[in-house]
């Protein structure tokens, strides 16, 4: 009797049926997408970067024929979804972008192809000297000298943001040293104790110490600047070098000149204190120049100046941040991968990136009349770009940023002093280099 | 009776009660494969790499590890520090607002409803809304305090080391209090009028009543809400991430972030699995204790 009911049951047979048919159509359709030859599988990071290769390869498309299937990840998701997909040789992409702190631990993993074979192919026998050399070093692994694993896309460089308004209305000298910074801002918070667009006070200096990367950014221009490095030719950490305490002490005091809550802010708040005008300066990433001609975002259109990064014992240099493409290990389509990347990263797609909103790598393109009048602070960031540095080449880098990032929060939310901060960093960042060997 | 009927449908064919048995199996078995696939399978896997590092050698390096981690430590430090003054307070609260709207009183129901709804946002939405709030410069708490005359300027309340544990107690306080109101209220409902009656009738006062009629009463309840709780604050993440995401510094770095940074940031999955244990193995002592308190009063 029951089963006679169960089995004459309708919606049961429906379900089981529909069960049947989506087995039997995922199966299908994951043969269909194998027997395809022309098609590609990007990973991007969704944002301004990702757009820019996204509608690149919808052109692709179109004049080549080639599918190109995009999986988008926000930032936060990118790398770990990267690092897992291609750590179980699953082959799901062809190509990935990559921001360039995470390239040694790929790198090191040995999941990218190298790009020399499939250059040689083509009758090259390395990428053109159009590009920038701090870029494409980031692409080696080793740095600079190995081999190339991946080709740089986005040219981000860290840049001096400061109200040129501001430093012409009080006489002060453009900030071409942190000593020049400090007194800026020390004069415009004291003066400008009503001067934001809508009122209130203007502050000297904004900056991100939230732990992590944003304080670890904002804080390597003036780490370098004051001499002080993060490993010796050993490879042993050296933060809590007398320069590198000199430094942290040196941030501490520009954070008096800061907005209340510093040590929690990252890029947002810090943009947003630009653009009110409720901050002077700041380091800043050139993703943010546009915001500020903006009418609707900015209540400082005109008086914003993006310079180089100031001085101090050592010339000013900025932090790279390049955003790269790479081709898994184990890609089927490598081949096909390496067509679309030598594409997408020549001048004439790159120059089509650039009025999307991605700075350069090449510097044919930042020299480009046409976009040095669309984006006057081109020749600046080419100038900052060619000077930079990278961020310290080690496999263990997120780790190492994580845990210095914490220490530098923790000086600067007043939670330890300096001296106790860098040797309490230093001696982390020891324990994790002994780790990963 | 009830007994007699399926057994005598048993006796009565055999060949019915074969194909019945396999279409049971048949139709548990998508269940039971999925439930091995996404749920075994990943705990004994998860149990293999907590006892590897990067090598791939068995050892104990990962549990060792433990007891040296400052940052593990304090975590765990921070955990327990969230924990017990966030259940604390939300049991507090939560008993006080069902012990009144159990009252009879006008507008009972639209207060009922309305003290239900921050449970129903996810906690991304309300770690956000709280970031926007609590932000030190162009927040609305306090813009609200400056309307007041409060000087505001050292009120920064994520980025204080020693406000920003409070920050994300009170966002957890305003979300999950609710849960606390629903259990206890529905606790509350379930108690008959007799022991209240006999109570009255034998002059007891209020404080009285309560303490001696309804808390004993409503025991049941308060446990399983505390023990529910519990196990929730301990593995907190979402709106930590979204308000402070640990910081400044470490301050409200707990467990459950750090465990997600080790495995999905540092890539060592081994480190990150003997942590999950650990937080597990402490979740489910202290639940077992509540299950005891349990057990006890109904032995």
């Amino acid at each position: 009797m029951k089963t006679k009911r169960i089995a004459h049951r309708p919606e049961l047979i429906v379900i089981l049926l529909a069960l049947i048919l989506g087995v039997a159509l995922t199966l299908g359709s994951c043969q269909s997408n194998s027997s395809r030859g022309k098609s590609l599988t990007l990973a991007i990071n969704s944002g301004v970067e990702g757009d820019a290769l996204k509608q690149a390869a919808k052109d692709y498309e179109t004049q080549t024929g080639v599918h190109i299937n995009i999986a988008e990840l926000p930032y936060a998701n990118l790398f770990e979804k990267e690092l897992i997909d291609l750590q179980s040789h699953t082959g799901a992409y062809d190509l990935i972008m990559l921001d360039d702190p995470w390239f040694p631990k790929f790198a090191s993993l040995d999941v990218l192809s190298d790009l020399s074979p499939l250059l040689k192919k083509r009758g090259m026998d390395k990428p053109d000297d159009d590009f920038a050399a701090t870029s494409l070093a980031l692409c080696r692994n080793p740095y600079q000298t190995g081999a190339l694993y991946a080709l740089p896309y986005v040219g981000n460089s860290q840049l001096y943001f400061y109200r040129k308004d501001l430093f012409e209305k009080h006489h002060l000298n453009p900030p071409a040293t942190w000593d020049d910074v400090l007194t800026a801002a020390k004069t415009i918070s004291e003066q400008e104790t009503n001067g934001a667009p809508g009122g209130g006070k203007v502050y000297g200096y904004v900056m991100r110490a939230a732990q992590g990367n944003a304080a670890v950014a904002d804080f390597m221009p003036i780490f370098w600047a004051f001499g002080g490095e993060m490993f010796d030719a050993g490879g042993q950490p050296t933060v809590n070098s007398p320069e590198g305490i000199a430094a942290l002490k040196f941030m501490i005091e520009l954070g008096k000149y800061s907005p209340p809550g510093y040590p929690s802010f990252n890029s947002d708040e810090v943009g947003a204190h630009l653009l009110q005008g409720t901050a002077a300066m700041s380091i800043n990433w050139p993703a943010w120049i546009s915001s500020f001609s903006d009418s609707a975002k900015s209540k400082v259109i005109g008086k914003m100046e993006f310079g180089q990064l100031p001085a101090g014992k050592n010339p000013g240099r900025a932090e790279i941040g390049n955003w790269l493409i790479a081709i898994p290990r184990e890609s089927k389509n490598a081949d096909a991968a390496m067509d679309f990347l030598l594409w997408a990263t020549a001048a004439e797609q790159m120059k089509l990136s650039a009025q999307r909103g991605n700075p350069p790598t090449r510097k044919s393109v930042f020299n480009d009349p046409q976009l040095v009048a669309r984006f006057p602070s081109y020749p600046a960031q080419l100038r900052s770009l060619e000077s930079s540095r990278p961020r310290p080449r080690t496999p263990l880098w997120n780790e190492i940023e994580n845990a210095f990032g914490i220490y530098l929060s923790k000086a600067n939310s007043g939670e330890l002093p300096a001296e106790d901060a860098m040797n309490q960093a230093n001696a982390e960042i020891k324990k994790i280099i002994e780790r990963g060997k | 009776m009830g007994t007699e009927v399926p057994r005598s449908e048993h006796a009565h064919s055999e060949a019915s009660s074969f194909t019945d048995r396999t279409l049971a199996y048949l139709l548990i078995a998508p269940t039971v494969t999925v439930l091995l696939a996404l749920s075994i399978y990943p705990l004994i896997y998860s149990i293999r790499i907590s006892f590897q590092t990067g090598s791939g050698h068995a050892t104990f390096e990962n549990f060792t590890r433990l007891f040296s981690d400052q940052f593990f430590l304090s975590a765990l430090l921070h955990t327990f520090v969230y924990a017990a003054i966030a259940l604390t307070i939300e049991f507090f609260i939560g008993l006080g607002l069902a012990l009144l709207l159990n009252e009879k009183m006008r507008g009972r129901n639209a207060f009922r409803a309305l003290f239900l709804l921050p449970m129903m946002l996810p906690p991304v939405v309300v770690g956000v809304v709280w970031r926007l709030m609590l932000n030190s410069n162009f927040g609305a708490l306090n813009g609200t305090l400056k309307g007041f005359g409060v000087n505001t300027e050292a009120l920064t309340w994520t980025a204080s080391p020693k406000l920003a544990m409070a920050s994300v107690i009170m966002a957890d306080v305003w979300q999950w209090t609710p849960f606390m109101f629903l259990i206890l209220l529905a606790g509350l409902q379930a108690i008959p009028q007799e022991p209240y009656e006999a109570a009255l009738i034998d002059g007891s006062n209020a404080w009285r009543t309560f303490r001696h009629v309804t808390l004993p009463l409503l025991k049941p309840a308060i446990l399983i809400a505390l023990l529910l709780r519990t196990m929730d604050l301990l593995r907190v993440f979402d709106h930590i991430f979204i308000l402070t995401e640990g910081g400044p510094g470490f301050a409200t770095e707990t467990l459950s972030l750090y465990i997600y940074r080790t495995a999905f940031r540092f890539s060592n999955f081994g480190y990150a699995a003997a942590m999950s244990f650990v937080l597990l193995l402490i979740t489910n002592l202290i639940s077992a204790g509540y299950i005891r308190l349990l057990e006890a009063r109904e032995a």
